[in-house]
């Protein structure tokens, strides 16, 4: 049934070796422990780092890019070892770092080229693959004004810009939405997804919003206070976590039935506008794609038409937040 | 919801991939050197940044062109002043010409933290230090040595002896490499260091400018009062007095208060060694650690 498939087809698994992967990696400053035995994989396409504040995602990142030495454990990024391939990761990897990094006085153009420059391509090359990636990020004509007088977006464009101006093969973006309006926020992550799908290039993004990552990523890994609390592909997270929305054809009257005879059936339902929303299936029912049978036999037999079966994004939060509560 | 198109936005065309030749570390040193000698002299930067280094530059130059125009002149058969001397002379413009352009190379990158864009490229932190370093010694030995060239060139055309102006012209450009070498140093950890640009300023001046004043006063005093050694030891402790004391004790036509000679010359150099590898550990361990924030 096709509201079933749209469901169970979410997945986001990912083929071929991983682009990171961590064993045991371990980073404190002192007292404090920023990752503590992480060990993860990440695959290609668009991957989401998620953390509240302090949680170690930048942390990771710089630990990747060979500019932290990690206490303990190992990581390796495109098949190169951490620990003595730094110089090779740095060569293929793009960086956004999450706070601002940009002279005031060199316009977006000069400084794109320069840093293109800086990772390894010659003098004409680095000019066109400049010119190239500044549209894709949207930066037209201000491209040749002094930084300094950008927009927050417009900063966060050049600074996307840069990460990618060698044709890296994986990309760091560090909270790329930071300080974004809602309409950049959405071309920002749009941007996001165009690279992990229609670039090519891997990409691990953070952010303290799970929901804002959820919609571009393949994958989502969230960390808590250093520790790794899950690591997913998108649609399991969904399934496995996330409580269910189902609407059937009719009014209310026929929401009612749904939900009441799911919930002789084990199923702890209420209604949320015209729709039935389902908690998480008790562990009988939590079975892969059991719950969502249940639904589909249950309304087959009230003989209600099944207009959407769907998780419940808002869920997700739910789950965030528990887990932070934890720290 | 129709979205009004952004400006800015355009996706139509496809992402292209870059395929060509990647540069090794050794070429993109080298661009870097490049790109940082450039804007030692406000090449490739705003045209405001270029008033200053040309403007003292300029100012440098101008009294070598009134000697080169009287020695061509009145066919005088020597130069009024030594080309070690005159770059003495020259002094507060030199010292001046990096304390305000060390900023520019030491200080930008890590005040506007662009230095994590450069870290996190394939030139490691030590390199990039040394790197910074290279191009702001030669921009300063670029300074120094222009006057020098200008001076030689007028004493080859007033028709001086070729052997004997080519020895101490040749003098003169080495030991202005170890001084823009030492200066470089020392004004370039300095604006490391202190990343707002007026204090790297003034710290810069107070290391060459005020150093350079109290030694020579120290000095003067002390072979006045006839202790000659105290004379050439305090000229330990400032770039412009080791200069100068190498410059006397090598007849590179440069005096001193008192004559640099016997063990004082190897302690000389082995201070001015010292005073430039420090510095660039100094500058070394300064890049490192910022990568690491
Ligand atoms: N240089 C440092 N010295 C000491 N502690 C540090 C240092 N850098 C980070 N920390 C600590 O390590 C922990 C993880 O920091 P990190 O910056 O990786 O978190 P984050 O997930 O990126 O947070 P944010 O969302 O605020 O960017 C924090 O408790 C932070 O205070
Ligand atoms: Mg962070």
């Amino acid at each position: 049934m096709a509201a079933t498939a749209s469901v169970t087809t979410v997945t986001g698994e990912h083929t071929g070796p991983p682009v990171i992967a961590t064993a045991g990696l371990t980073k404190h400053y002192g007292t404090v422990h920023a990752l503590t035995d992480l060990t993860v994989d990440v695959g290609a396409g668009v991957t989401g780092l998620v953390g509240a504040n302090g949680a170690g995602k930048s942390t990771l990142i710089k630990i990747l890019l060979g500019l932290l030495e990690p206490t303990a454990g190992h990581a390796t990024v495109l098949g190169h070892d951490i620990d003595h391939g730094g110089q090779e990761i740095r060569r293929v990897v793009g960086y956004m770092p999450e706070h601002d990094c940009l002279p005031p006085d060199v316009s977006a153009s000069d400084f794109v080229v320069h840093m293109a420059r800086m990772s390894g391509l010659g003098a004409s090359a680095a000019r066109e693959r400049s010119a190239d990636v500044l549209r894709h990020v949207g930066l037209d004509e201000e491209r040749y004004r002094p930084m300094g007088g950008y927009s927050t977006g417009m900063k966060q464009r050049a600074k996307l810009a840069q990460a990618l101006a060698h044709d890296p093969q994986l990309v760091f973006l560090d909270e790329p939405t930071n300080g974004l309006d809602p309409a950049a926020r959405t071309d920002m992550l749009r941007l996001v997804q165009r690279i992990g799908s229609d670039f090519g290039i891997a990409v691990l993004v953070t952010s303290h919003l799970l929901g804002e990552l959820e919609q571009v990523s393949d994958h989502v890994i969230v960390l808590d206070g250093g520790h790794l609390l899950r690591s997913s592909a998108t649609g399991d997270f969904l399934q496995r976590t996330g409580s269910l929305l189902v609407e059937v054809v009719g009014t209310e009257t026929e929401r009612d039935l749904l939900g009441e005879a799911l919930a002789r059936r084990g199923l702890t339902c209420r209604p949320r506008g015209a729709m039935v929303a389902i908690d998480p299936p008790p562990p009988e029912l939590a079975a892969e794609g059991v719950a969502h049978d249940l639904i589909r036999d249950v309304a087959a037999e009230l003989g209600l038409g099944l207009m959407r079966l769907q998780p419940d994004r808002r869920h997700l939060e739910d789950v965030f937040l528990e887990g932070g509560a934890r720290a | 919801m129709p979205e009004a198109p952004r400006s800015g936005v355009i996706h139509d065309l496809g992402y292209r991939r870059y395929d060509g030749p990647r540069d090794g570390t050794a070429t993109i040193a080298r661009t870097l050197f490049v790109t940082g000698l450039r804007h030692a002299y406000g090449l490739g930067r705003s045209g405001r940044s270029k008033v200053m280094p040309f403007l003292l530059l300029g100012m440098s130059l101008l009294p070598a062109a009134v000697v080169v125009g009287f020695v061509v002149l009145t066919g005088l058969r020597s130069l009024p002043v030594s080309y070690a001397a005159y770059t003495n002379q020259t002094q507060l413009l030199v010292s001046l010409f990096a304390a305000s352009q060390a900023p520019v190379l030491f200080s930008r990158d890590l005040r506007h933290r662009s230095i994590v864009l450069y870290l996190a490229r394939p030139l490691p932190a030590t390199v990039f230090a040394l790197v910074r370093w290279a191009s702001l010694a030669v921009a300063m030995w670029l300074f120094t040595a222009l006057p020098t060239v200008l001076l030689y060139l007028g004493a080859m055309l007033a028709g001086l002896d070729k052997s004997d102006q080519t020895t101490d012209a040749l003098k003169a450009l080495v030991l202005q490499a170890g001084l823009a070498a030492l200066i470089a140093g020392v004004t370039g950890l300095i604006s490391s260091v202190s990343l707002r640009r007026g204090f790297a300023v003034v710290g810069s001046v107070m290391a060459l400018i005020v150093l350079s004043g109290v030694v020579t006063a120290v000095q003067n005093i002390a072979s006045a009062e006839g202790e000659d050694p105290a004379s050439v030891g305090v000229g330990l402790v400032s770039p412009w007095s080791l200069h100068n004391g190498l410059a006397n004790a090598w007849g590179a036509g440069l005096d001193t208060p008192a004559p640099v000679d016997g063990a004082w010359v190897p302690a000389y150099v082995l201070v001015a060694l010292l005073l430039i590898g420090g510095c660039l550990l100094g500058l070394v361990a300064r890049f490192r650690k910022v990568g690491t924030r």
